[in-house]
């Protein structure tokens, strides 16, 4: 029933549950075919054992990428707590629980696995930067978004438009924070206000100043930000 | 007759011995015995010299026996052990044995030449008159040796005596007249008469009385000059019984007389002496046993001392050894009985806890059985609408239920210190968020106005667990004792720099001063009088609380006004950038 209840908050919150299970040896396959796992909800007691340790064990044992995980259990026994803490988990959840603390504690193990404390914690921001995706704080959970897809982001005072293939969003972050923050030889200032994906360049009309990128979005190019063209020219 | 003369003549012969003996102070021989022995170191000797100057003949003879017998290097001993033997053979009249053991005396041997003197003597005694002469006259002639302890009075007699035996009366004269003139020359009285005595005797014995009884008559004649009470009794009774044999019994009588008051002196002395030495004996027997005595009551007086000694040591030990078991008692008495009172205390908030939460439980379950026995009757008669009253009445039943379990359990757990506890940041806004969450419906049912006015900025630092527990409790009681359509608000204060004061304030019902203060202070559970007869409450809640902030190192105070409202304010520690 708690796994119903927790599969439903999640669903409602538009996280998509990859799989789950309900022992040790299951829930490790899964961990090891899945590819696209962006966080793991660990229940200290998987069955009747406190399997959910030795999972979490276990994974920070393998040499595959690790992913943010997180605890949840009935039980704060002293000795189960220190256990569970030594395979540092990026939260650790006592039951009963409410949705709200769900859905924060997701937030906050995110942004502490990716070491941007308090990026979208804190209610002055609200975006975590990764190598491939951008986890954006929309309500109480987190929308992800590619950063393959996004084709240009343009600044607006305190806040930026993220434009992809697929919409529009809002973040509240500073152009000089995304650009720390993106791989650079990717994404490319093309004038103030504005950082474009050069593999989302259709073309550039020189004379106009002019970029013209895919979904047909242009953007003006500056002469400051010229040396673009001869990354954007080897690219293509 | 005859037999009186015979005994006259031992009587010569032993003279020597019964006048040595009749002494306790040592005879010349003795003690120059004694100064020539007293060099020997060896143990086994000086026992046999002792023996030997105490007269112990048996004993002398078996030591030396003894002596001989072991391997010996000083051949003066040896000599010593010999001349001792054939000593004492000689005073047991074992002349054989005796001869024997002076043969094997040797020539250096200091006292070597009274050996031909003893040799002669036993040669006199075995009436071996001419063998006898050859040795005394042998002494006589090398008479050398320093000590004249042997009277040459005494051997000029001896030769003397062995003549007369020999019935050469002329020979004997000149030997026993040259000693009677060296005795008269060193005026000798005793000597003179002991002579006169024996020479006499010798003559009276071969019936010569016409040489024997002037010489009697010469010796008593003398006797008034001595003192010795023997000699004076010696010389009348030989008076007596020469006056007796020529039948002049007058005279004999009073010679007898004489003779017996002279005894009887000599006995009286001798009792005299007797006495006093047995007196003396006496006394020494007192003395020592008065010392015995002493001696005995010293060692009674030193036991008791001891014993004194020892027994306030012991009662010292025991002392302390009392009072630190009494001190020690005492303490532990005074931790038990603070535990006692702890004990009791606790058991007595475990007994109303009981009493409460099983009451409460009981009517909230009972509640939910016959509301659900209701359910059962408007499903069955399609009555949506009372349905889903009774659905949310009940949802709050056991909210309200689980609430006191969930507090039941921490309150549990705090006691046994089994919980975990990890301090760290946290942010107060969030937090109070999502403890309200779960009030939202609640609020909405009774149409409180909530509002957390918490800047998101502010940063505690405390358990996350037990935060929960304070405020999920302080808002349920906050919500509880308002009245519908009131206002509940989270707010924090500046007061301390190290300190963040959160304010939970509400417009409800309020509380009088006692109330307050029993609740803001109280350190164990407090029953609530059931003031508010629809309200589920135990003050578990709010004791909880207390407990948790205490171990978050906060502070918790009350405000209230009754009737108007009531601000509970916590302070906890900020977080630390």
């Amino acid at each position: 029933m708690e796994r119903e209840a927790l599969v439903e908050v999640l669903e409602g919150n538009d996280y998509n549950i990859i799989s789950s299970a309900d022992n040790f040896k299951d829930a490790l396959a899964i961990y090891m075919q899945e590819k696209d796992i962006d966080l793991v909800i660990i229940d200290v007691f998987l069955g009747e054992h406190p399997e959910g340790i030795l999972f979490a064990e276990t994974i920070n044992q393998l040499e595959k990428p690790k992913k943010p995980f997180l605890f949840l259990t009935s039980s704060i026994d002293k000795e189960l707590f220190e256990r569970a803490k030594a395979t540092m988990p990026f939260n650790y959840m006592v039951k009963p629980f409410n949705e709200l603390e769900l859905l924060f504690s997701i937030s906050s193990a995110m942004e502490q696995f990716y070491g941007q404390k308090e990026a979208v914690t804190s209610g002055d921001k609200d975006t975590i930067i990764t190598q491939d995706h951008l986890y954006i704080q929309k309500g109480s959970s987190l929308k992800k978004v590619l950063l393959s897809q996004i084709i240009f982001i343009e600044v607006e005072g305190r806040y930026c438009n993220i434009i992809t293939e697929k919409g529009k969003f809002v973040i509240l972050i500073s152009l000089t924070k995304i650009l720390e923050l993106l791989d650079t030889s990717i994404f490319s200032r093309v004038n103030r206000n504005t950082v474009v994906n050069i593999q989302k360049i259709e073309e550039i009309f020189m004379d106009d100043r002019l970029i013209l990128l895919s979904e047909n979005y242009k953007v003006t190019l500056s002469d400051k930000y010229k040396d673009l063209l001869k990354k954007a020219l080897v690219l293509k | 007759m005859l037999f009186y003369r015979n005994l006259l003549i031992l009587f010569i012969l032993l003279q020597n011995n019964v006048y040595s003996q009749s002494k306790i102070v040592l005879s010349p021989f003795f003690k120059e015995v004694k100064t020539h022995t007293d060099e020997f170191k060896s143990k086994s000797f000086k026992k046999i010299q002792s023996y030997f100057l105490k007269k112990e003949w048996d004993s002398t003879l078996i030591y030396s026996l003894k002596e001989l017998s072991l391997p010996q290097n000083d051949s003066k001993i040896i000599d010593y052990c010999h001349f001792f033997r054939g000593y004492s053979f000689k005073q047991k009249k074992l002349f054989e044995d005796s001869k024997n053991e002076f043969q094997l005396v040797s020539k250096e041997f200091f006292f070597y030449e009274r050996i031909d003197m003893y040799l002669g003597e036993m040669l006199l005694g075995e009436k071996s008159y001419k063998k006898a002469i050859k040795y005394f006259q042998k002494f006589q002639k090398t008479q050398t040796y320093k000590g004249k302890t042997i009277k040459r009075t005494s051997v000029l007699e001896n030769i003397g005596t062995c003549y007369l035996h020999l019935k050469q009366y002329e020979t004997s004269k000149k030997y026993i007249e040259e000693s009677l003139k060296i005795l008269e020359q060193k005026k000798d009285t005793l000597g003179l008469i002991k002579s006169y005595g024996n020479i006499a005797g010798l003559y009276y014995d071969q019936y010569q009385d016409d040489i024997a009884i002037p010489l009697y008559q010469k010796a008593y004649d003398l006797s008034p000059y001595v003192s010795d009470f023997n000699t004076k009794s010696e010389s009348a009774q030989n008076m007596y019984v020469v006056e007796k044999n020529r039948k002049n019994y007058k005279k004999a009588l009073r010679y007898f007389e004489e003779h017996k008051k002279w005894k009887d002196s000599v006995q009286s002395e001798a009792k005299r002496i007797a006495t006093i030495k047995r007196e003396k004996e006496y006394l020494v027997q007192q003395k020592q046993r008065e010392l015995n005595d002493l001696q005995a009551e010293n060692k009674v007086q030193e036991a008791e001392r001891k014993f004194l000694l020892y027994s306030a040591g012991f009662l010292i030990l025991l002392l302390l050894a009392g009072s630190y078991f009494y001190s020690d008692k005492l303490k532990t008495n005074r931790v038990i009985s603070a535990q006692n009172k702890r004990l009791d205390e606790l058991n007595e908030t475990k007994n109303k806890l009981f009493s409460i939460v099983s009451h409460d439980l009981r009517s909230s379950v009972n509640t939910l059985k016959l509301s659900n026995k209701k359910l059962l009757k408007n499903v069955t008669a399609n009555d949506t609408l009372s349905t889903q009253k009774l659905l949310k009445e009940n949802s709050t039943i056991v909210n309200s239920a689980y609430q006191l379990l969930d507090n039941l359990l921490n309150w549990a757990l705090l006691q046994t210190k089994q919980s975990y506890f990890e301090v760290k940041e946290i942010q107060l806004f969030r937090a109070i968020e999502h403890i309200a969450y779960n009030y939202k419906p609640l609020l909405i049912e009774k149409g409180l106005n909530f509002e957390n006015n918490i800047a998101i900025s502010v940063k505690i630092q405390a358990d996350q667990e037990s935060l929960k527990i304070i405020f999920r409790n302080l808002l349920d009681n906050a919500i509880k004792f308002s009245n519908k359509r009131g206002d509940i608000k989270f707010y924090t204060k500046e007061l301390d720099e190290n300190y963040v004061t959160i304010i939970l304030e509400d417009t409800g019902i309020g509380m009088d001063e006692t109330t307050r203060l029993k609740l803001q202070n109280s350190t164990t559970l407090i029953v609530n009088e059931r003031s508010h007869k629809n309200i589920i409450g135990s003050g578990l809640g709010l004791q909880l609380c207390k407990s948790m902030i205490q171990k978050n190192k906060g502070k918790f105070s009350i405000e209230s006004q009754l009737g108007k409202g009531t601000k509970m304010i916590v302070s906890l520690p900020k977080a630390t950038y």
